[in-house]
């Protein structure tokens, strides 16, 4: 079993997002940068089947900027292959970009099995695995959180709405969104990402950029905010009063 | 002459298959400490000889239990005082005319009468009053070794009291009975009374009796020792000479290039460590001590030593190994740990517990297996440099409520940087702290400033966890600032900073001063730059684990207490031998399961025990939110509350505490 784990870095959202509010544009470069979070679950969860089953895992990266520390961490965490994807790319690729770049690579390689974070802070519609798997015509299931190997084919735990569960069986090779690993990441050191970098290689391989169907973003911009929170200040007895007040005013009292 | 020689080939048969027996147990553990890592513990040897003397001879730290420590006394002094019989007995028999002098034959007797009295205090502890500690300690191997020198003991008396008898016939010389061995003496004029000396048979046979339960159990007593923890008899004396010098508060040494903190095998320790798993002597103090013990988890530090001790006994006799990190000694134990170093502060022979446990932590670590909330957090301090999750950038937001703005010590030279610390920057109920502070700073007239968004966490916690790497980055963001800003002292609220900068940076080369905060107030006051109106309260104070036990700063506090006017009751549990809060070594982060009583609420109940003593006051961000905590767990909030000692002193300068922090009404 081969699987791929298809991995990006997003804006830290701990920092406000960088917008130029005159322009409507993001400031991709003056925010930092942190592993997407479903990622690291599709990792965990490859890692976990990798443990469990035997099987080789490849952590794949697009470079928009530096990617090299996502990739060392894989390895440090156990990643048997780390792949870069260069050309010319910026942060601003669309997803649609990523997916089809993703394709490009995927197709020519003998992977069973493609693993992605269901979604990403920049890919709350989740695009990613879906078009990757279209791309390239295979099954796809996401927000699945658990998978396992089982003769040829795989098992897949599918969470629907309602509080069903599904599970689905799929040959391979197939297309996974994960929306959690069936346990958390697990922790990589700082000393061993170090020496993993000093003793692995990131393979690096050239891919194109072609043309994909394509959306403007007119402009980015904060929603103006329709209504404030009152914060009640003050001590017991004012906060108390204001209180009573409030639910008077808004007929919520019952005499 | 044919019973003398009898007796001079089986004393030295037994000699020598003893002794034979004793190295050959004994030469594999050095091979494995040859094996291990250096370290250098024959530096400043003078020092360490008046240590040794003071804690051997003086039983320092045994004395702490009294009763445990004056048993033991007894014993070890028999050891070394019965010497003197051990070599006559045996000088004895290859020539007969030696016999002991009067005063040295009483010396023996009287010693030997001691120890048997030890001997009883020590059965009637384990038997009667069954100390918590021995739980988990080899009960058996202790009443052994007690039987073994009772034995010895009634050897002495008998082969000293019938050798007079035995002989003319033995050795042909007449010896007569030396009444200052006073109770051979006696035993002597016995055996005289009931006609048992008069019987050569009786009178050889008792004395060959005594010599064998003598000379040839001390002989026994020898084989035994290798795989008993009575082999702290050897190592105890060389193991407190090899004690630690280096500043008590470094838990990592500088390491060398190709060496990491991860302990998995024997060869990742040093040989000090190797030697501390044999010189345990099970007697639990440190389990008696450790907080994480008192609160039911499942650690106790003693438990660690002995899991090392005989999982390398077990490698040694050719079994598999087991991994160290996570087999031998268990996740769950490790992550209990709060390193406060309890352990290591009462153990008589000085075993290293806490860098044990955190070796092994940085194992579990490498393998990726922590605590899910301390991974969060020491991805925080990685991503953020703090372990709030909260943008660098907002770690000066608390100075913009002061009036007067702090200077940047990274634009401008200060008398004093202050080091904040990441509680005291971005915890809310302690950000009022850290303005009081400041205002007692600005009012005393110093020129101070910090590194805003150019401090990071100082790393304390994420080296106790294990994570030396990310120590070492947090240490060089730091660093960076630390090197290049002009200022005479640093100055920090935050006890676990100060230890890190203090004692864990001297390994990049850092060695400015650093003062806790109670001791920059004092130094304050001592200048007249601060002149604290007397408070008048009754107040009980908690050392922080890291400014007292680690640090051993634990007068200035009290002294600054004093000059404040307040009036200190102390706990029972106080100055180095003060009791955790729970927080340290990344506790305040981990999960608490399976915890039966906090230790914070342990403490708030032992402080409560004290006669009116209304607050309770700390000295480290951490206590404050810990025990705030569990004066509301422990529903104690009309009966103490919890003060940080810079409240009392704005409070006795005359500004005014905000309602939130305020102690005082």
């Amino acid at each position: 079993m081969h699987i791929a784990v298809l991995m990006k870095s997003v804006p830290d959202l701990v920092e406000d997002i960088a917008l130029d509010e005159h322009e409507g544009q993001i400031l991709f470069d003056e925010m930092s940068y942190v592993p997407s979070e479903w990622d690291d679950q599709a990792l965990e969860e490859a890692l976990v089947i990798k443990e469990e089953s035997g099987a080789e895992v490849t952590a794949v990266s697009i470079e928009t900027q530096d990617s090299d520390n996502l990739l060392f961490t894989a390895l440090a965490k156990g990643s048997d292959n780390a792949v870069k994807l260069v050309g010319d790319f910026d942060l601003s690729l669309t997803n649609r970009q990523r997916a089809q770049i993703f394709a490009d690579y995927l197709h020519k390689q003998p992977f069973d099995l493609i693993l992605s974070g269901v979604q990403a802070i920049d890919d709350v519609d989740g695009q990613i695995p879906g078009l990757v798997a279209g791309i390239m015509g295979w099954p796809h299931a996401s927000v699945v959180t658990e998978v396992r190997v089982k003769d040829q084919g795989i098992i897949l735990r599918q969470e629907y709405a309602g509080g069903l569960v599904a599970e689905i069986e799929s040959s391979t090779p197939v297309v996974v969104g994960i929306q959690a690993a069936r346990k958390p990441p697990r922790y990589a050191s700082i000393a061993k990402v170090r020496q993993v970098a000093k003793s692995r290689q990131i393979e690096e391989v050239e891919v194109p950029l072609s043309n994909v169907p394509a959306l403007t973003v007119r402009r980015f911009y904060k929603p103006v905010a329709s209504a404030h929170a009152e914060m009640v200040d003050g001590d017991v007895e004012d906060v108390a009063a204001r209180i009573a007040e409030i639910l008077q005013e808004r007929n919520l009292l019952r005499r | 002459m044919i019973g003398q020689d009898i007796l001079m080939v089986l004393t030295i048969l037994m000699f020598l298959s003893a002794t034979g027996y004793f190295v050959y147990r004994m030469l594999p553990i050095f091979r494995v400490m040859q094996k291990a890592r250096s370290t250098n513990r024959l530096d400043n040897w003078p020092r360490r000889l008046s240590f040794m003397l003071g804690q051997v001879f003086g039983h320092k730290r045994l004395l702490r239990l009294r009763l445990s420590g004056i048993l033991h006394f007894f014993i070890f002094s028999g050891f070394v005082v019965l010497m003197i019989d051990v070599i006559t007995a045996i000088v004895q028999v290859f020539d007969p005319h030696i016999t002991l002098d009067a005063p040295l034959a009483f010396v023996v007797d009287l010693w030997a009468v001691l120890v048997l009295i030890g001997i009883l205090l020590a059965v009637y502890q384990r038997a009667v009053i069954k100390p918590e500690r021995y739980h988990g300690s080899d009960e058996r191997d202790g009443y052994i070794i007690l039987a073994m020198i009772a034995t010895i003991m009634i050897g002495i008396f008998l082969h000293e009291s019938f050798y007079p008898f035995a002989a003319p016939y033995l050795f042909h010389v007449h010896p007569s009975l030396n009444p200052w061995g006073f109770v051979g003496y006696l035993l002597g004029h016995l055996w005289l009374s009931t006609h048992l000396a008069s019987n050569p048979v009786v009178a050889e046979s008792g004395y060959i009796l005594g010599y064998l339960l003598d000379i040839g159990m001390v002989f026994a007593f020898l084989a035994y020792l290798p795989t008993s923890k009575h082999l702290h008899i050897f190592l105890a004396v060389p193991s407190i000479f090899l004690h630690k010098t280096r500043p008590h508060g470094e838990l990592v040494p500088p390491l060398p290039e190709d060496e990491g903190m991860a302990i998995r095998t024997f060869t990742d320790v040093n040989w000090k460590d190797v030697l501390d798993l044999f010189t345990c002597t099970e007697c639990g103090r440190c389990q008696a001590v450790c907080p994480a013990y008192a609160a039911g988890q499942p650690l106790s530090p003693k438990m660690v030593i002995l899991e090392l001790r005989d999982a390398l006994r077990k490698e040694l006799n050719g079994e598999d190994s087991v991994p160290l990190a996570g087999g031998v000694v268990k996740a769950e134990e490790l992550w209990a740990c709060t390193t406060c170093g309890a352990c290591q502060e009462a153990c008589p022979v000085f075993i290293e517990h806490v860098p044990k446990i955190a070796g092994l932590r940085a194992a579990l670590l490498e393998d990726g297996e922590v605590d899910k909330n301390s991974q969060k957090v020491l991805v925080g301090w990685d991503r953020q440099g703090n372990s709030f999750g909260q943008p660098p950038r907002k770690r000066p937001a608390w100075t913009k409520a002061l009036e007067a703005p702090i200077k940047d010590a990274r634009k401008e030279a200060v008398d004093w940087l202050w080091f904040v610390g990441d509680f005291a920057s971005y915890d809310p109920r302690l950000q009022e702290l850290s303005r009081l502070v400041a205002q007692i700073l600005q009012q005393a007239g110093i020129d101070f400033g910090i590194l805003y968004e150019g401090e990071a966490n100082a790393g304390n916690e994420a080296l106790r966890l294990g994570e030396f790497g990310l120590f070492e980055t947090l240490a060089q963001k730091n660093l960076k600032w630390l090197e290049s800003a002009q200022y005479n002292q640093i100055f920090t609220t935050d006890p676990h900073s100060f230890n890190a900068l203090r004692n864990e940076y001297r390994k990049f080369g850092f060695e400015k001063p650093v003062k806790h905060y109670t001791q920059a107030f004092l130094d304050l006051i001592e200048q007249g730059r601060l002149s604290p109106a007397p408070l008048r309260i009754r107040v009980t104070y908690h050392d922080p684990c890291y400014l007292g036990r680690w640090n051993r700063v634990l007068d200035a506090p009290r002294q600054l207490l004093e000059r404040m006017g307040v009036e200190l009751i102390e706990m029972p549990r106080h100055g180095a031998n003060s009791f955790c809060c729970g927080a340290g070594g990344g506790r305040i982060w981990m999960e608490e399961v399976g915890i039966k009583e906090r230790p914070a609420d342990n403490r708030i109940r032992e402080a409560l025990s004290l006669n009116d003593v209304n607050y309770f006051v700390v000295a480290c961000p951490k206590d404050m939110s810990m025990f705030s905590a569990a004066v509301q767990s422990t529903g104690s909030e009309n009966r103490i509350k919890v003060v940080d000692v810079a409240e009392l002193l704005a409070q006795a300068v005359g500004l005014s505490v905000p309602q939130s922090a305020v102690a005082i009404k």
